[in-house]
């Protein structure tokens, strides 16, 4: 298993239940930890690379959030980017079919890998998790 | 012979008849006539230009009764009016001057003009000699010149045009009267030079009007044109659109004289603003469509990907312990997927609402009023009211909605409402570039708008079980704002406070 580190960030507390599930269902053996906005997650990666310890594998990244957005987030996330000690992978997984949201994706291509739209179904996250 | 020819030399009879001969076959009309306070009118001498020119026979010429003949051909109302100017001949008069028509046989009708010096007066008889000329040509240009000023005048009366003329190298100027008349003038409010007029434009538009005036002055444009406001005699503006054109230049170039229109556009102004009003709102209404219909899929989307992927577990799982927490994640879905709906239905009225009726509210009286519903939670914070609205101060808006709005900032303002501090707040009501603005200003927490200024009239995630439920407060407020075609700003620092500025529309 190449993700062991998993962040998921997302304001709905459904969806960290569902991925939850979603994840021992397809026997994906990883335990992801949680933050319900752009800022905890940031917060996150810090406390990491202050303590010396390896960045997370895989991002799932929900845009629309309170505090900081998931387009806010990734600003930030360039600001921290050098000093990673590996690439971070980071999907989008938002419930936004808006075209400006998905062109706003292709700013980030550096960042973001792929822009998936909820639901998020078990084909998706094998996908993800296979590549 | 001609050559020795002089005028101090006694005149032998050689002469005579030679000035006679030369007299005679002059191309000119040479006559001599004499006139009797008795009212007799003969020609003593007439040359044959007179003969060929009048058309006149051989049996007239030599019957002599050439009065007879010209009262024949001369135009009867101008052989009676040259009879009375000769009779009005004085002896202090030394010529005599008469324009007439004559009626002739193949030539038709034409104009003479004669001119005679007086050769001799008494009491008695005037006689004189002088000569014809036909100006019918010059009358003719002269009719149609008038015919052409009469329709020149007539089209600047009935066009709603007016017209002006200035000389560049005086710098005086002509206006027509319906030039005058735009700016509500009289023949009597003299205005003969350029700068008079200039005066009495609106001091925006002059330097535009100056340019373009230059421009053309420079010949570095075809025409000149210029809309600008000006000043009326009863101190309105009106808009007045100028066209004109140099139309005299020196030999260097230097102009000389211009040319131009005014035309009144005042109405097709105001025409234009209404319109660009109309489409703004139309605009607007169109982005808020669109707005609404983001709003709509995004949130609607976002419930029902949650519903799929909890039925897919469902149909995944053996557990009836798991199935049951599944159906429990349902209900909270389901939950507020209703309370997105009435949200949404809330946005849809206050949209549909657009007209809703207005009604002269006391903005004091209502504010008064959500201070009460509000009062416990105010004591309970202790919070600090200061008020600045004029008692009299009335307010075309929607009642639930003013009450929804002052409810929703104060709350905002108490919730948000900084630990370490009283709270305050502060509503003003001041004036801004003629709008009545309502300030409510806090010493809360304030918000970083670099970070959350975009979001925080949006509608981001509100509608989910968010507990910051600013988001949607604040939107459906801004909505009601601009429902009544109002507009609402924010100001804000971080740990100093907000202010918030809602700016009525006066209009009904």
């Amino acid at each position: 298993m190449k993700f062991n580190d998993v962040f998921v960030v997302d304001d709905d507390k459904i969806f960290h239940f569902i991925i939850k599930k979603l994840l021992v269902h397809n026997n994906i053996n990883v335990i992801p930890k949680f933050f319900e906005n752009g800022l905890q997650a940031i917060e996150g990666i810090k406390t990491k690379l202050n303590k010396g310890e390896n960045p997370p594998d895989l991002i799932l990244l929900d845009i629309n959030m309170p505090i900081l957005d998931g387009w806010q987030f990734l600003e930030e996330f360039k600001t921290i980017k050098d000093r990673l000690s590996k690439e971070i992978i980071i999907y989008i997984v938002s419930s936004s079919d808006d075209s400006t949201d998905k062109n706003k994706a292709k700013n980030y291509q550096s960042e973001v890998k792929n822009y998936y739209l909820k639901p998020m179904t078990a084909e998706d996250l094998k996908e993800i998790f296979s590549n | 012979m001609i050559n020795n020819f002089s005028p101090i030399r006694e005149i032998n009879q050689r002469d005579k008849y030679f000035f006679k001969k030369m007299i005679s076959n002059l191309p000119d009309l040479i006559f001599q006539l004499s006139y009797s306070s008795s009212g007799i009118l003969t020609f003593p001498f007439f040359n044959k230009a007179v003969i060929n020119y009048f058309e006149l026979t051989k049996e007239q010429v030599r019957n002599f009764n050439i009065t007879s003949v010209f009262r024949e051909k001369i135009h009867p109302d101008d052989f009676d009016a040259m009879l009375i100017s000769l009779q009005k001949l004085n002896e202090n008069q030394s010529n005599w001057s008469f324009e007439f028509r004559a009626i002739l046989p193949s030539k038709g009708l034409r104009w003479f003009k004669a001119v005679a010096n007086i050769e001799h007066s008494d009491f008695d008889t005037i006689v004189m000699t002088g000569r014809m000329s036909d100006i019918t040509v010059e009358k003719q240009l002269e009719v149609d010149l008038k015919i052409s000023e009469q329709r020149f005048q007539f089209a600047m009366e009935a066009s709603t045009k007016g017209v002006w003329d200035l000389n560049l190298k005086t710098n005086k100027v002509f206006y027509s009267s319906q030039s005058m008349k735009m700016l509500e003038l009289e023949e009597n409010d003299i205005i003969d030079f350029h700068q008079k007029w200039d005066d009495r434009i609106h001091p925006d538009d002059i330097n535009d009007y100056q340019k373009e005036f230059e421009l053309h002055i420079n010949n570095q444009t075809p025409y000149y044109e210029n809309a600008k406001r000006m000043l009326t005699k009863s101190g309105n503006y009106k808009w007045i659109l100028s066209r004109g054109k140099v139309i005299e230049r020196d030999l260097n170039g230097k102009p000389l004289r211009i040319i131009g229109t005014h035309t009144d556009i005042t109405q097709q102004k105001e025409e234009e603003k209404a319109l660009k009003k109309t489409l703004e709102i139309i605009n607007e209404q169109n982005s808020r469509l669109l707005n609404f219909a983001h709003i709509v899929s995004h949130n609607l989307n976002s419930h029902t990907s949650n519903f799929k992927m909890l039925l897919d577990l469902v149909e995944e799982e053996n557990d009836q312990n798991s199935i049951a927490e599944i159906f429990q994640y349902l209900r909270t879905s389901s939950n507020a997927l209703h309370q997105t709906i009435e949200h949404l239905k809330e946005l849809v009225d206050i949209n549909n609402n657009m007209s809703f009726k207005k009604e002269k509210l006391n903005l004091d009286s209502y504010l008064n009023k959500v201070l009460a519903i509000l009062g416990e939670e105010i004591n309970n914070n202790k919070v600090k009211i200061y008020k600045k609205i004029p008692k009299d101060y009335n307010i075309p808006f929607n009642p639930s909605y003013l009450e929804s709005i002052l409810l929703n900032f104060t709350t905002n303002a108490i919730k948000y409402s900084h630990p370490d501090r009283i709270p305050e707040i502060y509503y003003d009501l001041v004036k801004e570039n003629d709008k009545f603005v309502l300030k409510i200003k806090d010493n809360g927490l304030g918000i970083d708008l670099d970070r959350h200024g975009e979001k925080l009239f949006g509608m981001y995630k509100t509608f989910h079980n968010n507990p910051d439920a600013r988001g949607i407060g604040l939107f459906i407020t801004k909505n009601q704002i601009e429902s009544m075609g109002g507009k609402v700003e924010v100001e804000s620092k971080k740990n100093i406070g907000t202010t918030f500025k809602i700016f009525f529309n006066n209009e009904i």
